[in-house]
């Protein structure tokens, strides 16, 4: 391990830290003298300077200790002050050791170097290890750590030892350790600390630790290489355990999108048995209206941008909603039984929806913020998960439920199934069919237009939103199969799942092609669908 | 009467969808040149009944024979026809896009291979047999009429017709009166009396006056199997029939 | 018995429409190349390209009417077969480039040169000889339908679940053929052709020639249709077409007969693809796209589905007002198409023919009742239109449509 990289990290770690709050800390009143000081005596003296400013614990000091490592530490003739110094031309650019301000420059003969030798370079390591280890910010402290275990430097270990026996955060400790005993792998210390050593990395458990195991394997012997093999086998094994999770996290959470571009649709085609080719432009009228929201929300009250979503998904709703009722009592009441006309009509209708909506806002994506509270990832193990993803996830569980509710519990759902069940029963038991109808449709594409708010979170807005889920849906509901929301729903996921997990095996575009290949292939086996309806009334 | 010297032959024949038993252990025999009456309350599984002899259902348990060697279970609607097995559906279906003619045209017996329609070419004696069936069904004056434009009735002689001109061994007819004048349910009936004649004929009915004009025997069949058999009086003197229809 | 399958396609109508076809198919070349340029009756050579690409595209619809006018598949996937077709035309015109290519490889196309590939994919051997990418251009897309079909149409997928799994095929092609390893020059297709069978493919001479093969190529599928539509498998796929299950109990197994037309116009498609190409320039995944195929839907909903004349006007209407459109009002273009399917399904589900030639025996009909009542003997007999029959269902407006508008005497 070469000596640069450690320090150029270290170097770069501090640098971040220095940005960070723990500045804060920093007395530059009682630092400078001790800084100032390094200027005096022999390398025995300047040792022991070195382990004074170690002492403080304070972080600013890193910076005057790494330039000394690297002999960029200068006095001033004049004044016995300090100088980190940069060569520039004929003269040296100065840097004040602890503001990291520029001081001015000074000619070749104004300042003398400050000597050190390879022993107190040493010194200098293990002082700026300690000192960031002991840090009173524990995320410098898990950031040193993790620091040294990229490094894998041997020389921290002492400082890592002397950490640890103060360290309290059970977090950064178990970082620590892991720094630790990667540093041990990497030195020349005894089978049985190594041993332990790979028994911390084999618990610790992820990428990180595989492939420093690896590299031990493949450079120790004996026992401790068979350790290091067992704790491979065992590593390997949940890492792909934690791949299938994030891959059924991805899939999930296209399944989500695919759920909520599919169940409005699944309400139409299931009730009415009206194939909806307009129901993307729906979902891209949601998109829009969240759009135009946004817009009004930043011209007029910036303050309320966080609460843009749920403005805009009540405005989606009625405006996706009225639009599907507009149509079906415009165009699709005078096809009822003619379900390929529908078809035609209603693609002719997304044409001229679409055709609008570029006149309207110009045939260019269009900007939608995330909240705040949309944006940004947290990680559980080796997985990682982002906000926006995982609300969609909860949103589109939420709509199912909501809509199963407005399906099971009230009168309209009760009207709904009826006429789904069975139309004429339901016409002459005294149901409004075609109110029952022109609201089912209503429903189905004011749930897209929810459904738009959300995809205007991951997706780009743009007037040809709708074409890109229009066929992923349809394969959503023939492969769930029609009338029944489970269906939709288990389609839906299952279509998300098997897409991410074709994906690193075949590629995004080849994935997407073996899934339609499948949904073809499948509709041969059964017809109607996963869940479909039996029995004879279904041909009639 | 044994499978082997039956036309059809039904044993314990199971059909359920999603739990509701439409058929339940239904078992039937038809003989050779055999006219039957087939009668029950709705959803007794008559329609089934028929969607399981022709191939449109598949039955869950049970055995279907045809001149008892041909399993039915195992072929498809058109091979089902094609073996000599006809339908009358309750609702009368003819193509209305056609003409009366190309009714009776399409429907008679031929090679039913796409290339062989493909090149098809009337001969003098499908003529004949047309003409002949025209007048039996007495629609000889519309026959250039479509089929969309004729009357209920007229709709039910025409598929009568198109059944008879696929000359099966067998004719399955649904609900033939249903919707006619009592005239032409009287005419019907001598229609299917004359059919019976040279073919073996099941008839589901639910008109008593036309079953007794038929004078034949009556399966009675009742969630799914049969309840009684016998002569119409035989089985309307049957107090679980008289129960069936009357409610208790 | 085959002289009577051909005969049976001749009547009147297809006499109207032959004689048109055959002035065309002499008068826009001729036009083109005899006259000369100052006449007002000199027909510009991109006259001659446009129209040409009109008549293929007059075939293309001729194949959909096939299966969705007369035996009431709607097909939502024709653009597949058509950019097949295409694309096998494509990739003989690539190997015809031989060494003008930039690169100047003698075998590789330029994107195989370009992509590093060091051999021609085994898919793409033969294509150098003209006979050979004429029988791909059939083959491809007919097996294609036929394994798609035979799939579908077995496991009885009908009605929109056909449409849309129709819908699904050609989407994934269209994914497939973006891609580069699939070795169709991924999104830029095939282009930069020189020639064609030895004539320069940007010659006035052999625009002109394209144009008639064209021409020719759709008045041999009219008649074929034809043939096929007033036989009496045709009388089959309209029984089909209007009482699927039924038919199935007369003892015709549908699926064969659903089998055969898919084939035929899946052929007819991908002539009409190949016939496209040379005349446009170019091939690219472009034309798998699915909205493509709905276009095609509508040519034959305008025109008249049932009725073959009707799809072929359909197609070269549509596709005029599409030229005039894009050009004068590029942004109402799209609000045009998409009225025109709202208007088409609603007002006018028979079409332009369909609805002419109802009106046309309509009038006759009125023509013999009054002939009736001046006490000619003939009776009346009701309008050729029914009323809808009294009916609990409302029946798809298919089955309200005459097959072919006139009435078909038997043979």
């Amino acid at each position: 391990m070469s000596l640069a990289r450690p320090i150029l990290l270290l170097f770069a770690l501090i640098a971040g830290v220095l940005a960070g709050p723990a500045v804060a800390q920093s007395d530059p009143d009682t630092l400078r003298p001790l800084i100032n000081e390094l200027a005096d005596g022999k390398y025995d003296q300047t040792q022991k300077q070195i382990e004074a400013l170690a002492a403080t614990g304070d972080p600013a000091v890193a910076p005057a200790l790494e330039a000394l490592g690297e002999g960029d530490l200068y006095v001033r003739k004049s004044d016995g002050l300090v100088f980190i110094t940069k060569k520039d031309g004929k003269g040296y650019k100065l840097t004040d050791p602890l503001t990291l301000e520029t001081a001015g420059e000074a000619g070749r003969r104004e300042v003398s170097k400050i000597k050190v030798n390879n022993k107190l370079r040493r010194v200098i390591r293990s002082a700026l290890g300690s000192l960031t280890l002991r840090a009173p910010d524990p995320e410098v402290r898990r950031q040193a750590a993790e620091a040294i275990f990229k490094a894998q430097d041997p020389d921290g270990i002492e400082a890592l030892d002397a950490a640890l026996a103060a360290e309290t955060d059970v977090g950064v400790r178990k970082v620590m350790e892991e720094a630790r005993a990667a540093a041990v792998l990497n030195s020349g210390m005894d089978e049985a600390q190594k041993l332990d050593a790979v028994q911390t990395l084999s618990d610790m458990g992820n990428r990180d630790a595989l492939s420093l195991l690896l590299a031990t394997q493949a450079s120790t012997e004996g026992a401790v290489r068979d350790a290091a093999g067992r704790a491979i086998v065992k590593i390997e094994k949940s890492i792909a355990a934690w791949d299938a999770a994030q891959n059924i996290w991805y899939g999930l959470s296209l399944g989500s999108v695919l759920l909520l571009a599919a169940i409005g649709l699944a309400i139409t085609f299931g009730v009415m048995g009206v194939i909806n080719m307009a129901h993307g432009e729906m979902v891209m009228i949601g998109a829009y209206t969240t759009f135009v929201v946004q817009e009004l929300i930043r011209t007029s009250a910036p303050g309320l941008f966080d609460y843009s979503l749920f403005i805009a998904l009540p405005l989606a709703f009625l405006v996706s909603g009225a639009v599907g009722v507009a149509i079906e009592r415009g165009v699709i009441r005078w096809l009822y039984g003619r379900p390929l006309e529908t078809l035609l009509a209603t693609w002719g209708i997304s044409l001229v929806l679409q055709q609008a909506v570029r006149s309207l806002f110009g045939p260019t994506n269009r900007e939608v913020g995330n909240p705040d509270w949309m944006s940004g990832a947290f990680e559980i193990g080796q997985m990682t998960i982002t906000y926006n993803r995982m609300w969609i996830i909860v949103f589109a569980m939420l709509v199912f439920t909501g809509l199963m509710l407005v399906l099971k519990k009230t009168p309209f759902g009760l009207y709904t199934r009826a006429v789904t069940q069975n139309r004429r029963m339901a016409a002459s038991m005294g149901i409004r069919t075609p109110w029952v109808d022109a609201l089912t449709f209503g429903l189905g594409s004011g749930i897209a237009g929810i459904a738009g708010v959300a995809l205007s979170q991951i997706d780009n807005v743009s007037p040809n939103l709708g074409q890109g889920y229009i066929i992923d849906s349809f394969m959503v509901v023939v492969f769930g199969g029609v009338g029944n929301l489970w269906g939709t729903l288990v389609g839906a996921m299952t279509l998300g799942v098997v897409n991410k997990f074709l994906e690193p095996y075949a590629g995004a575009v080849l994935g997407k092609i073996f899934v339609l290949v499948f949904i073809i292939l499948f509709i041969q086996k059964r017809p109607r669908g996963l869940f479909a309806l039996k029995g004879r009334a279904v041909e009639a | 009467m044994a499978r082997s010297n039956s036309l059809l032959y039904l044993d314990g024949v199971s059909v359920s969808f999603d739990g509701f038993k439409a058929l339940n252990e239904l078992s039937l025999t038809i003989a050779p040149g055999e006219m039957r009456a087939i009668i029950g309350p709705n959803g007794a599984g008559k329609t089934t009944m028929m969607d399981v002899i022709t191939g449109k259902t598949r039955p869950d348990s049970g055995e279907v024979y045809f001149n008892g060697t041909v399993d039915l279970t195992g072929e498809d609607e058109a091979s089902i026809a094609e073996l000599g097995i006809g339908r009358k559906f309750q609702k009368p279906t003819v193509f209305e896009s056609h003409t009366v003619l190309d009714n009776l045209e399409l429907a008679l017996k031929a090679p039913r291979g796409p290339f062989a329609t493909l090149f098809h070419v009337i001969a003098q004696s499908e003529k004949k047999r047309l003409d002949y069936l025209l007048d039996l069904i007495r629609l000889g004056p519309k026959r250039g009429e479509l089929a969309a434009n004729l009357s209920h009735g007229q709709k039910q002689w025409l598929e009568i017709g198109m059944l008879l001109a696929q000359d099966p061994k067998l004719l399955l007819v649904d609900e033939p009166a249903a919707g006619m004048t009592d005239a032409e349910t009287a005419e019907t009936a001598e229609l299917l009396k004359d059919i019976a004649n040279d073919h073996s004929v099941v008839v589901v009915e639910h008109d008593m006056v036309f079953v007794r004009s038929l004078g034949v025997k009556v399966t009675v069949l009742h969630e799914g199997s049969v309840l009684a058999e016998g002569s119409l009086d035989h089985v309307s003197a049957d107090e679980r029939v008289v129960e069936v229809y009357l409610g208790r | 018995m085959m002289s009577s399958f051909l005969f049976r396609a001749m009547d009147t109508r297809a006499g109207i429409f032959l004689a048109l076809m055959a002035a065309v198919i002499i008068l826009v070349p001729a036009g083109n190349l005899l006259v000369p340029e100052g006449s007002p009756f000199h027909v510009p050579t991109y006259a001659v390209t446009l129209m040409g690409k009109y008549l293929t595209y007059a075939l293309l619809a001729l194949a959909v009417d096939l299966v969705w006018g007369y035996c009431g598949i709607l097909s939502l996937g024709h653009a597949a077969f058509f950019a097949l077709g295409g694309y096998a035309m494509g990739m003989y015109l690539m190997r015809q480039i031989g060494t003008r290519g930039v690169y100047g490889d003698p075998i590789l196309p330029d994107f195989m040169v370009f992509l590093n590939w060091k051999e021609l994919p085994w898919y793409w051997y033969g294509f150098d000889m003209f006979w050979f990418a004429a029988l791909m251009v059939v083959l491809v897309p007919g097996l294609l339908a036929f394994v798609f079909g035979w799939f579908a149409f077995r496991s009885r997928v009908t009605g929109v679940y056909l449409s849309i799994i129709t819908q699904a095929l050609t989407y994934a092609l269209l994914l497939a053929f973006f891609r580069n390893d699939m070795g169709f020059g991924g999104n830029n297709g095939l282009t930069d052709f020189k020639d064609i069978l030895g004539f320069d493919i940007q010659a006035d001479t052999t625009r002109a020639g394209l144009f008639a093969a064209s021409g020719l190529a759709l008045v041999l599928c009219f008649l074929l249709c034809r043939a096929i539509t007033r036989s009496k498998l045709g009388k089959v796929l309209v029984a089909v077409r209007d009482a699927e299950s039924r038919t199935r109990f007369l003892g015709y197994r549908v699926e064969h007969y659903k089998l055969f037309v898919w084939t035929l116009s899946a052929m007819m498609a991908g002539i009409a693809g190949a016939l496209y190409v040379p005349q446009v320039g170019i091939i690219n995944p472009g034309e798998f796209a699915p909205a493509n195929s709905i276009e095609v839907v509508i040519w034959v909903a305008v025109g008249g589905r049932g009725t073959l004349v009707g799809a072929v006007l359909g197609a070269v209407l549509v596709n005029f007002a599409k030229t005039w459109f894009t050009a004068a009002l590029p942004d109402i273009w799209l609000f045009a198409l998409g009225g025109l399917f709202v208007v088409v399904t609603l007002f006018l589900p028979k079409g332009i023919v369909g609805t002419l030639s109802q009106g046309w025996s309509a009038l006759r009909q009125r023509k013999v009742s009054a002939d009736y009542e001046a006490g000619s003997d003939e009776p009346p007999a009701p309008p050729q239109s029914p009323s809808a029959p009294a009916k609990i269902h409302p029946k798809p407006a298919a089955s309200r449509l005459p097959a072919d508008a006139e009435a078909q005497p038997a043979e």
